[in-house]
């Protein structure tokens, strides 16, 4: 079953002289279960790809169908509430800095749960069972300033989480960390993928990082390099 | 899970420092709304608490507080024989400058008829009214005098009989009731010295008219005396059904006298006396309420400001702008109602050491805390603005 379908998506900033065309006319399909890669250097419009599928920015045009339901088409949103289609069906990690500073690790973790109006004893079971999987229920209590990047990241896989995402989108997860640490950041994005089927997407732009995907999406220039290859 | 609570733990000391500024900024503001109405109660409440039917005072005069009326003391009896009138009774107030106790003390003096006039003193809260014609006195317990306390003024000393501890003057300052005909002596009997003195002046001055002999001058310098039988005002009592506005109407026109009701005589105080001191009031308390709008809107904007990637953050992962909202709003709610129960804690234990009446009245407490919520609420509107106007799109920048 396919959970995001994106047609013709075009992202055009600015316009005359200072007009960038940082998305032309991208296709991709990701099934449920698939661990995508979005592979391209500097500026090739990976984090543009990803806002647009996040409905945080919106395209000039194309089209996006996310789980069986038409949230972009002709240039305008579908009617749709589009942070809570955000808290209920996506998850988000980034660089760094994905944790809110002042809450601790397991508020973090409970705060996705809290807007979808999970609370109480449930929630904090919730929270208990993701930061034990994650590893990293022994410094739940900490501020995320106390802890080392690779734990902030765990943290963020496990707020990501929290919702039984339909589909989590992660920018450069790893770009913050060593490589150890950084390939079990991956390790643990597959194993999400594999063990919750949920589709992940990665935005990474380290050829090493994307062994075991599914799927490896090339970006150049706005462009998808050829078609999508198949890895094994 | 409370938001703004939590991200407040990390910035207690800022946060405190800011509520206690504020907070003495709205203990300033309660403190002010307890001298504007201690000053409209002490301003009155000599009226009050005299509170005759009518004062009448001398003609075109708004006396006797607002200035001064004059009255021969005899008077009372003409004032008595208008229809409908059931007691009239002479009354004397000034205010002096005397020692008490070996300190210079600023305080009135109220003289009336003690053998059943109007014009008393209300409350005695310890001793007894004035019986004696003489030398008796019923002192406000400010003044600092006890019971069986001998106190000098002018030529005679008085025993202090009673106290009361709510007369004072419209200035706040302690009243002394004494006997009217005690009053007038220590308003106008004169030093011995002090007589002669003017006796020698009268005699030189007769003496340089030629058509005098020193003789003749001589015998002119027993005129019946300086006349003490002076008064200020004389309170009327009217039988029952009588209306107030015609009995002062026949005052004014068979008297020549002017009178005025107790509501009037008040009106006439606020008016006069009090009006400017009001207005000063009521703008430092905007201008206070103003400060403390300022002072919260820049902290609550700091606050919010160096949470703005959290913001981010949170509209990434979906949060409503209800969720933002609250947390901008509740952080300045909080600093403003904190700063509001300090104030108010601060100003409750302490208002009674201040020199002047704070008179703190809960209604105006709570139109102040009103105003105050609402200034928080209104203080936040420029962090909040920055707050909603956040793109979620900034949690992803490097
Ligand atoms: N808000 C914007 N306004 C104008 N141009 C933009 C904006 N956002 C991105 N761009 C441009 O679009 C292009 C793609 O940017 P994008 O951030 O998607 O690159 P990226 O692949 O994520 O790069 P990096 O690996 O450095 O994160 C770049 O040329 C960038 O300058
Ligand atoms: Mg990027």
């Amino acid at each position: 079953m396919e959970t995001l379908r994106i047609e013709g998506l075009t992202k055009t900033f600015g316009a005359g002289n200072l007009e960038v065309r940082a998305l032309r006319e991208i296709n991709l399909s990701v099934s449920r279960g698939e661990l995508a890669a979005l592979l391209g250097p500097s500026g090739s419009g990976k984090t543009t790809l990803l806002l647009c599928v996040s409905l945080i920015l919106e395209p000039t045009a194309g089209k996006i169908v996310f789980d069986g339901q038409t949230i972009f088409e002709k240039n305008r949103w579908s009617e749709v509430d589009i942070r809570r289609l955000r808290r209920e069906k996506v998850g988000f990690i980034f660089q760094a800095h994905n944790l809110i500073p002042f809450l601790t690790a397991r508020q973090n973790v409970l705060l996705p749960l809290n807007l979808v109006g999970i609370k109480g004893q449930k929630a904090e079971n919730r929270v208990r069972e993701l930061l034990e999987y994650m590893e990293i229920a022994h410094r739940a209590d900490n501020l995320p300033a106390l802890l080392s990047g690779g734990e902030q990241q765990r943290v963020a896989i496990a707020r990501a989480l929290a919702n039984t995402p339909k589909l989590i989108l992660a920018d450069e997860p790893t770009a913050a960390l060593d490589t150890a640490r950084g390939a079990k950041v991956m390790e643990l994005l597959k194993e999400v993928a594999r063990e919750n089927r949920t589709t992940v997407i990665v935005v990474t732009h380290d050829e090493r990082m994307i062994k075991g995907f599914d799927q490896v999406y090339r970006l150049k220039d706005g462009c998808l390099n050829g078609d999508r290859e198949r890895t094994v | 899970m409370d938001l703004a609570f939590q991200d407040l733990k990390l910035h207690k000391g800022r946060f405190i420092a800011t509520m206690v500024g504020v907070g003495l900024l709205f203990g300033i503001v309660l403190a002010m709304n307890g001298i504007y109405r201690g000053v409209i109660y002490e301003g009155t409440a000599l009226i009050k608490a005299t509170g005759p039917d009518l004062w009448v005072v001398q003609r075109y005069r708004g006396g006797p507080f607002n200035e001064q009326s004059t009255l021969p003391e005899f008077f009372h009896y003409s004032v008595k024989s208008i229809p409908g009138v059931e007691k009239a009774s002479p009354f004397i107030f000034y205010t002096v400058e005397r020692m008490v106790d070996g300190q210079s003390r600023h305080f009135s003096i109220v003289g009336y008829d003690v053998f059943g006039g109007l014009g008393g003193p209300k409350k005695i809260v310890a001793g007894r009214p004035i019986q004696q014609a003489h030398y008796e006195m019923v002192a406000n317990v400010k003044l600092g005098a006890r019971i069986d306390d001998r106190i000098a003024l002018g030529l005679h000393t008085y025993t202090v009989v009673g106290l009361t501890n709510d007369a004072v003057d419209p200035d706040g300052d302690p009243i002394v009731y004494l006997s009217l005909h005690d009053a007038q002596e220590v308003l106008y009997q004169q030093d011995n010295e002090e007589v002669r003195n003017q006796r020698e002046r009268l005699l030189r001055t007769l003496s340089a008219q030629n058509w005098l002999t020193p003789d003749k001058a001589q015998k002119l310098l027993d005129p019946p005396g300086a006349d003490t039988h002076i008064i200020n005002a004389v309170l009327v009592k009217l039988k029952p059904g009588i209306s107030r506005v015609q009995t002062a109407r026949m005052v004014e026109k068979w008297l020549y006298l002017n009178a005025y009701g107790t509501k009037d005589e008040v009106g006439l105080v606020l008016k006069g006396r009090l009006t400017s001191m009001t207005h000063q009031l009521l703008l430092f308390r905007m201008l206070l309420l103003l400060i403390s709008v300022v002072i919260i809107s820049l902290v609550i904007y700091t606050f919010t400001m160096e949470k703005i990637r959290s913001i981010a953050v949170m509209k990434l992962i979906g949060a409503p702008d209800r969720v933002i909202v609250r947390l901008v709003i509740e952080q300045s709610l909080l600093l403003t109602v904190g700063a509001f129960l300090l104030g108010f804690v601060l100003i409750s234990n302490t208002y009674s050491m201040f020199p002047r009446r704070i008179l703190l009245l809960p209604a105006d407490d709570a139109v102040t805390f009103a105003v105050a919520v609402a200034a928080g609420v209104l203080a936040s509107i420029l962090g909040l603005r920055h707050a909603l106007k956040t793109q979620p799109a900034m949690a992803l920048g490097g």
